[in-house]
């Protein structure tokens, strides 16, 4: 067992400094990435040894600031000032600082050093800052800093061993309390003195009114910091943040509070200070002091490379036609260069499926183990090349910095639905699966344009509805083609099913932006990082962390469900019918086949007499089953979308994870549940079920061309993840948005089926 | 809107908003409008008072180079950005 690490140090810098770089530089990359408690903070830890001493490295989320607006920033706040329990205290912190942009760098810095923990800075990118005929004085700034500043270029691991020195000196100091230093006018800082032990006196006055005992509020007063940011933070947000937690009084002491910080802010007025504007007046007032002589700019700006490819990539035309081709490129290659990967998959689990069913006896437990679990799964299993794919593109583009240059470039489209570009990248990733689409709208700072982005991304059509599609097209479309075969009709099919999605999710974007969720279109300030070649190291890290969260999810969520349907449609397997008539005729004729030579010619005549019973006693077991039962109960409201009750059955089925839906249809098609979505030839064997299929009453074909099209049409908008709900749940805290998201994204799945499927059915030509 | 807090020493008549420098335009951030917490959020990003810009490329959302850096950024009704052309980088 690793042993327990001495001190903690917790690495914070602005975006796009290398931060990723220096963290991997230091911990190596056994890195664990997880959650702080209650939000889906990603929180990444790793292991260094400073001089035989061990230490857990926390990496915090990239900020410009410490001012938390947002359930992210008040983690960063919080792990620093050691209020994070799974964390613990913090010994030293690690600043990372872009030599090219001192000036915002040290602005976050400034928030740092009022924290009162030793501080070391690491100084980067000073060799690009040089290539860009800057000059740069390191020892001046430690000196005017007063804190340990090393030089380091973390990508090339230069200077990483004198960084860990200073690290070492840094938490071995720590005995003695680090000098606070703060940049704010001192009558700001006597108000935020009085302010602080005003709280606590009162924290103690409400612990000793509840209880009577002795509080302990004395030891856990609200940091120094903590009262300055309440003083700052106009929007309410910190206190409403630091209630939530019981951490700024009980629940009657609100209104006292905001009174004594308004008074505060009404006296700094009448001195001349002004809340918050204060802030960076002071802040950059030091950053100037400490930088005076530290860099020289050139007369004359360097044209960079990164400026020639932006004249390019973010040109009005050239720039999104890069970005259509870009887009374009990166979902074929989901598609084409996954396949020969999901078929490899899908043998292994075949080989599984069959290596377990012949070491069951047959019965319920084996049918449980190979069509429940190994098949349930495996149906989710084989989506993880294009998983895998797909963040591989979305982790080199945002490594490179291009993915900054398209939010630049749709943020022109995302206006118009009442968002901005900060939505698309969020949007973009639901493409491949809302979760982390959902999760990606951390970055939005305004909170109804996060929860747009949120309601909206599950419309994207993800990668587990595209076998719905490919099999559906591929039976009932035509495949037709126009302009000498540049143009499919499948194809073309296949294109408007994503088209769909997005004009849904542009539409209700547009409605949730004027009724529920009204407000402003969000301001857009974004900064277009400098190009660079993306690290394999921090792409590969990305991948596997998001492939690892889709295997988890395949392992639970997705086993618990398959569960589920599997015993819905196995049970109660005790059918009067079967018992009385098929399995009597099944058995006579495996008498009779038993009876006749193996080289008889009725023999395959009466084998293939013998499947067709005991495929009609598997749909009969079907039919009686829980979920056959359900089916035939909601046939009357599927009938106006022209399904009947087994593609009801299917579709009820698939709305824990709409994956399980071609394993579904396979068992309620008697093709034996082992279908495979990724085998073309039990692809062919679906399609050819489904084109036979018959409405039990007229005998007419259940299957057209409008009725495939409203089970896609059905597919593409409705709510059938609960993974995706329970992801809304977490990153709204409510249980509000996952009920409203369910029930909006299944009406309008319903409407829209129907009308597709009524209108179909009245056009001439389909 | 209120234009009382600009520096000293400027008239408001030279101010003008953002949008309207043509690329390769320099020019010097006088004062930002908007609500608060908006204001604060740019400020940090160092688009306040007194910073000296340049046009990179124009239109909505523009692009402007800010202490080596590069940001985009949209102005609005709500948050908008008034300089004074001309300014020494």
């Amino acid at each position: 067992m690793a042993q327990r690490p001495t001190y903690t140090i917790a690495l914070i810098g602005n975006p796009n400094t290398g931060k990723s770089t220096l963290f991997t530089a230091l911990a190596g990359v056994r890195q664990r990435v997880g959650n702080y408690p209650g939000v889906t903070v990603e929180k990444k830890l790793g292991r260094l040894d400073l001089e035989g001493q061990p230490c857990q490295l926390v990496d915090l989320p990239g900020t410009y600031s410490l001012a938390p607006r947002s359930p992210d920033e008040m983690v960063a706040v919080d792990v620093l000032l050691g209020r994070q329990a799974d964390v613990g205290a913090i010994d030293a912190v690690l600043s990372i600082v872009d030599a090219g942009n001192l000036e915002r760098n040290l602005y976050l810095l400034s928030q740092v050093l009022e924290l009162g923990v030793p501080v070391v800075v690491a100084l980067n990118m000073g060799d690009i800052a040089r290539s860009k005929g800057m000059q740069l004085d390191a020892a001046r700034l430690r000196k005017q800093l007063g804190v340990p500043v090393v030089e380091v270029q973390a990508n090339r691991r230069l200077g990483v061993a004198q960084l860990k020195s200073a690290l070492a000196a840094a938490v071995q100091s720590n005995d003695q309390p680090a000098k606070q230093q703060s940049p704010f006018p001192e009558a700001f800082q006597r108000e935020v003195n009085d302010l602080q032990r005003a709280l606590s006196a009162h924290a103690i006055g409400v612990a000793n009114r509840s209880n009577g005992q002795p509080s302990v509020a004395t030891d856990d007063a609200l940091p120094r910091y903590l009262v300055e940011r309440l003083l700052l933070d106009t929007t309410g947000y910190v206190q409403t943040a630091l209630h939530a937690d019981g951490r700024a009084g009980g629940s009657d002491d609100v209104e006292p509070v905001a009174e004594a910080l308004n008074a505060a802010r009404q006296r700094l007025a009448d001195a001349g200070i002004g809340v918050p504007a204060i802030e960076a007046q002071s802040r950059y007032a030091w950053v100037a002091t400490v930088t005076d002589g530290v860099v020289r700019h050139p007369d004359n700006p360097v044209v960079t490379r990164s400026d020639q490819i932006d004249r390019l990539l973010t040109h009005k035309v050239w720039g999104t036609a890069v970005f259509a081709l870009t887009m374009m490129i990166v979902f074929s290659s989901v598609f084409v260069a996954a396949d020969p990967l999901m078929g490899f998959v899908d043998d292994v689990i075949g080989a599984m499926g069959a290596a377990v069913e012949s070491v069951l006896a047959p019965g319920p437990f084996q049918s449980l183990v190979v069509d429940g679990m190994i098949g349930g799964v495996g149906s989710v299993l084989i989506f993880l090349p294009q998983i895998l794919i797909l963040f591989f593109f979305l982790s080199v583009l945002e490594d490179c910095g291009y993915m900054a240059r398209a939010a630049y470039l749709m943020d022109k489209l995302m206006v118009r639905v009442g968002l901005s570009g900060k939505s698309f990248i969020p949007l973009l990733s639901s493409f491949a699966c809302a979760i982390p689409g959902v999760m990606a709208a951390r970055v939005i700072e305004n909170r109804r344009d996060r929860l747009t982005t949120i309601l909206v991304a599950p419309l994207m059509s993800c990668s587990a509805r595209l076998p719905v599609y490919v099999i559906l097209i591929g039976a009932f479309i035509p495949a037709q083609a126009y302009l000498g075969g540049l143009v499919q009709l499948q194809g073309l099919t296949l294109f408007a099913m994503y088209l769909l999605g997005i004009v849904a999710a542009a539409v209700v974007a547009l409605v949730l932006k004027r009724t529920l969720l009204r407000g402003p279109t969000p301001p857009f300030v974004m900064e277009l990082p400098a190009y660079k070649w993306p690290s394999p190291t921090n792409v590969v890290l990305r991948m596997a962390d998001r492939g690892w969260a889709f295997v988890y999810r395949a392992g639970t969520l997705i086993m618990a469900v398959s569960i589920l349907v599997w015993a819905a449609s196995y049970y109660p397997h005790n059918s009067t019918v079967v018992r009385d008539t098929l399995q009597p005729r099944a058995d006579a004729l495996t008498a009779q086949i038993d009876a006749l030579g193996a080289d008889t010619p009725d023999r395959d005549d009466l084998v293939q007499q013998r499947d067709e019973v005991e495929h009609a006693i598997a749909a009969e077991y079907q039919r009686d089953s829980i979920l056959g039962r359900l089916g035939h109960l909601i046939e009357p409201a599927v009938r106006p979308l022209g399904w009947d009750w087994r593609i009801g059955c299917a579709a009820i089925a698939s709305f824990p994870a709409r994956e399980v839906v071609m394993g579904a249809l396979g068992v309620i098609y008697n093709l034996g549940s082992d279908i495979d979505v990724g085998d073309e030839s039990d692809q062919e064997r679906l399609a050819a079920q489904m084109r036979a299929a018959r409405w039990d009453d007229s005998g007419e074909p259940v299957y057209n061309v409008p009725v495939a099209l409203s089970i896609m049409v059905f597919f593409a908008l409705c709510a059938q993840c609960a993974s995706t709900l329970v992801i809304i749940r977490r990153e709204t805290n409510s249980w509000g948005w996952p009920v409203f998201t369910f029930v909006y994204m299944t009406s309008l799945a319903y409407l829209m089926a129907m009308a597709t499927y009524q209108i179909g059915i009245r056009l001439p030509t389909i | 809107m209120s234009l009382n807090n600009i520096a000293s020493g400027s008239g408001v008549h030279d101010l003008i908003p953002i949008h309207l420098l043509a690329p390769g335009q320099s020019a010097q951030v006088g004062h930002v409008a908007g609500r608060p917490e908006e204001i604060q959020r740019l400020e940090e990003l160092g688009f306040r008072g007194g910073a000296a810009i340049e046009m990179v490329q124009s239109g909505s959302p523009c692009i402007i180079r800010l202490a080596g850096q590069k940001l985009c950024f949209r102005a609005d009704e709500l948050l908008n950005v008034l300089v004074r052309r001309g300014a020494t980088m």
